[in-house]
């Protein structure tokens, strides 16, 4: 009896108009299979699609969801980085959240300055705080060999907890009625809104990460450099290059740009730090930059959508009275699509009768 | 030792013998399909949906048993998911894994709110006759609940299984080598397939410990990243199921001496600190077993984390 081989064949150059299709596919097959997840609960797939798409139907909507994908964007770009290493940083959240605190901690130590210092201040403080909690599971995974998804994730947990620590304790705003805040940000210490449009300007650094990141990956020695490690590390010995130099230097940079996520997300929306400043965008950025297929201006057009989502999810919740959790169901669906086509997208797949 | 000591000594370990319960189950359902070359990062979504599916079937029909059965059924069907993308598809299992978790605490939350606030049948505790009268030793380790017994029991069969059967010495090819072991005619798909699966039923019976008998509530999100410290303790038992017990146990003791830190008055202001302390062992410990581990290359599947293509 001739039974029907399968053959898998690695695929040597990547075919992009397949990519991208394939991308497409895994958004609306993840946002379909919910249906029979909304029928379980009882809930009209319709009314709740259109919850889903009002969104980007009203002026309000798109602004709304043009400004959440701001930290997922930025965190998504630097994620570009390791991840093309092979460096698994789960950490994003985390590193966001230490950002955060560095922008806090100049405002709450100059907070008499004018914008031209205080703003600039702030970035670089939340970028380095996020680059040095990412750097520090790079350093334990080059040297010791110690797994970097968990620490990683491990790490997110500490520092959201130490943000708590800090807003329910020394950082708490003593005429703050005893809530866990810390005080609001003067004005100077808050980004401005881009004139014209009511987003702030966290919109710009995004874009500029975005386009930077593309630039170093596509055209430096560096960006070169990250793509040899990441296909075959004893080839990347062989070249002479310190691997554990480019695991820090990405690692560095991605936590930074998480950093930064953090500093926008304190000084263009909260203006003060508090518990729950990210419902979770450096695990949403994980699944934009492998959507993006870890292209920086991709990860900026997925961030877009993404962040949208987000927003749908508070309408499911206000609409409709549904979890905001929905939207993690949204996403995990479409991360579970991509990844399963990636058998599409990685191998050239033949089916002979022998 | 005092009386008040002793008192005191028994009651935090039979506490980290509780804590320490959903995390060796899941543990070891880990070391299997870690031990056959699948990473399975989706834990805590398996988990959370174990957690979730035994609390709802306890609440709607006040069936305990039916809820556990549930809560391992459900936890297969995820991990079948992983395997399906994982073995069949050959797909990134870190990034597959993730999905699920994430996939899991959403489906949790969305189909869990109506059951905040409820309050649904718990396991009650099943004593040991005689045996639970030893002193000491007798409140331990014998006045637990069925559950308590089970993962032990089953932790040393898998052990059995993994070290001492044809196989097991199929499981461990598997992860170690897979062409070698589809050359001497052992099926890797169906033996990788087999391995996942008996970890996500694992993993969501350890889901359904945590409602139905350690914090008898649903509460969004409850599993609170143990699914992530149970993938660190296959690291700390390398890769054995009675290194899991150890493992599992001496983290329910970090678990029972936070809860006892407070209870006593120790950083009841901002109980932060204390909460951070599991996640900072989980980082020690890696720190330690990956030194320790690199010094004796043992127990790591050398193809863990490989989807097998023949001939590649």
């Amino acid at each position: 009896m001739a039974l029907p081989s399968i053959r898998f064949e690695r695929r040597l150059v990547p075919d992009r108009r397949l990519n991208s299709a394939v991308s497409i596919s895994s958004i609306l097959l993840g946002l379909g299979s919910t249906v029979p997840l909304f029928l379980v609960a009882g809930v009209d797939p319709v009314a709740a699609f259109q919850q889903v798409f009002s969104v980007f139907t009203t002026t309000q909507g798109v602004t709304e969801a043009v400004t959440r994908s701001i930290p997922i964007i930025l965190i998504a770009v630097g994620l570009c980085l390791p991840f093309k290493m092979g460096f698994w940083n789960i950490g994003g959240e985390g590193q966001l959240f230490m950002g955060g605190v560095a922008a806090t901690l100049m405002v709450l130590m100059f907070p008499d300055s004018p914008s031209i210092i205080i703003i600039p201040l702030m970035i670089l403080f939340a970028f380095l705080a996020g680059g040095i909690w990412g750097v520090i599971p790079a350093f334990l995974k080059a040297r010791l060999q110690v797994n970097e998804v968990l620490t990683t994730l491990m790490m997110n947990f500490i520092a959201i907890l130490w943000v708590d620590f800090l807003v329910y304790g020394p950082w708490r705003d003593p005429q703050g009625y005893g809530f866990p805040l810390t005080v609001m940000f003067p004005l100077e210490a808050r980004l401005p809104m881009i004139p014209g449009i009511r987003i702030h300007s966290g919109l710009l650094i995004a874009i500029a990460s975005a386009i930077l990141v593309y630039f170093v990956l596509s055209f430096s020695r560096w960006g070169y450099e990250i793509k040899v490690a990441g296909q075959s590390q004893s080839a990347a010995k062989y070249a002479g290059m310190s691997y554990i130099l480019l695991t820090l230097l990405a690692m560095f940079l991605s936590g930074g740009f998480s950093g930064l996520a953090g500093m926008t997300l304190v000084s263009g929306i909260v203006m003060r730090l508090r518990h729950g400043i990210s419902p979770g965008y450096g695990y949403t950025a994980i699944i934009v930059a492998w959507l993006a297929r870890l292209n920086p201006i991709g990860a900026l057009v997925a961030g877009l959508l993404f962040g949208g989502l987000l927003v749908s999810g508070d309408a499911l919740q206000i609409g409709l009275g549904l979890a905001f959790s929905t939207v993690l169901v949204f996403q995990g669906l479409i991360l579970l699509f991509v990844v399963g086509a990636d058998v599409i997208t990685q191998y050239r797949i033949t089916v002979s009768l022998r | 030792m005092t009386a008040i000591d002793t008192a005191f000594a028994v009651s935090l370990l039979a506490h980290a013998i509780q804590a320490g319960t959903p995390l060796l189950l899941a543990t070891v359902g880990e070391i299997y399909s870690e031990r056959s070359g699948v990473l399975n990062l989706g834990l805590e979504g398996i988990m959370i949906m174990g957690a979730l599916t035994a609390f709802l079937v306890s609440f709607r029909t006040g069936d305990i048993a039916l809820a556990i059965v549930a809560a391992a059924i459900v936890g297969a069907l995820l991990s079948l998911i992983h395997a399906f993308l994982s073995i069949t598809l050959k797909a990134n299992q870190i990034v597959s894994g993730l999905a699920i978790s994430i996939f899991g605490l959403g489906v949790s939350g969305f189909l869990g709110r109506p059951l905040i606030g409820q309050i649904a049948t718990k396991l009650q505790s099943t004593p040991i006759p005689l045996l639970q009268d030893i002193p000491v030793l007798g409140p331990i380790l014998f006045s637990g609940d069925v559950l308590i017994y089970f993962s032990v029991i089953v932790s040393l069969v898998l052990w059995f299984v993994l070290f001492r059967t044809r196989f097991g010495l199929n499981i461990r090819s598997v992860g170690e080598n897979p062409s070698m072991a589809d050359s001497l005619g052992v099926n890797v798909d169906l033996t990788r397939y087999v391995c996942v699966l008996v970890g996500g039923a694992l993993g969501g019976l350890g889901g359904a410990y945590l409602s139905i008998v350690y914090t008898p509530l649903w509460i969004e999100g409850m599993t609170a990243g143990r699914g992530w410290i149970a993938i660190a303790l296959t690291i700390f038992a390398v890769w054995n199921p009675l290194g899991a017990i150890l493992g599992a146990y001496l983290f329910g003791g970090v678990i029972a001496l936070q809860f006892r830190l407070q209870a006593i008055g120790i950083g009841t202001e901002t109980p932060q600190l204390l909460l951070m302390l599991p996640y900072f062992v989980t980082i020690g410990t890696l720190v330690l077993m990956s030194s320790a581990t690199l010094r004796k290359r043992v127990g790591v599947p050398a193809a863990l984390g490989n989807p097998y293509v023949r001939g590649e």
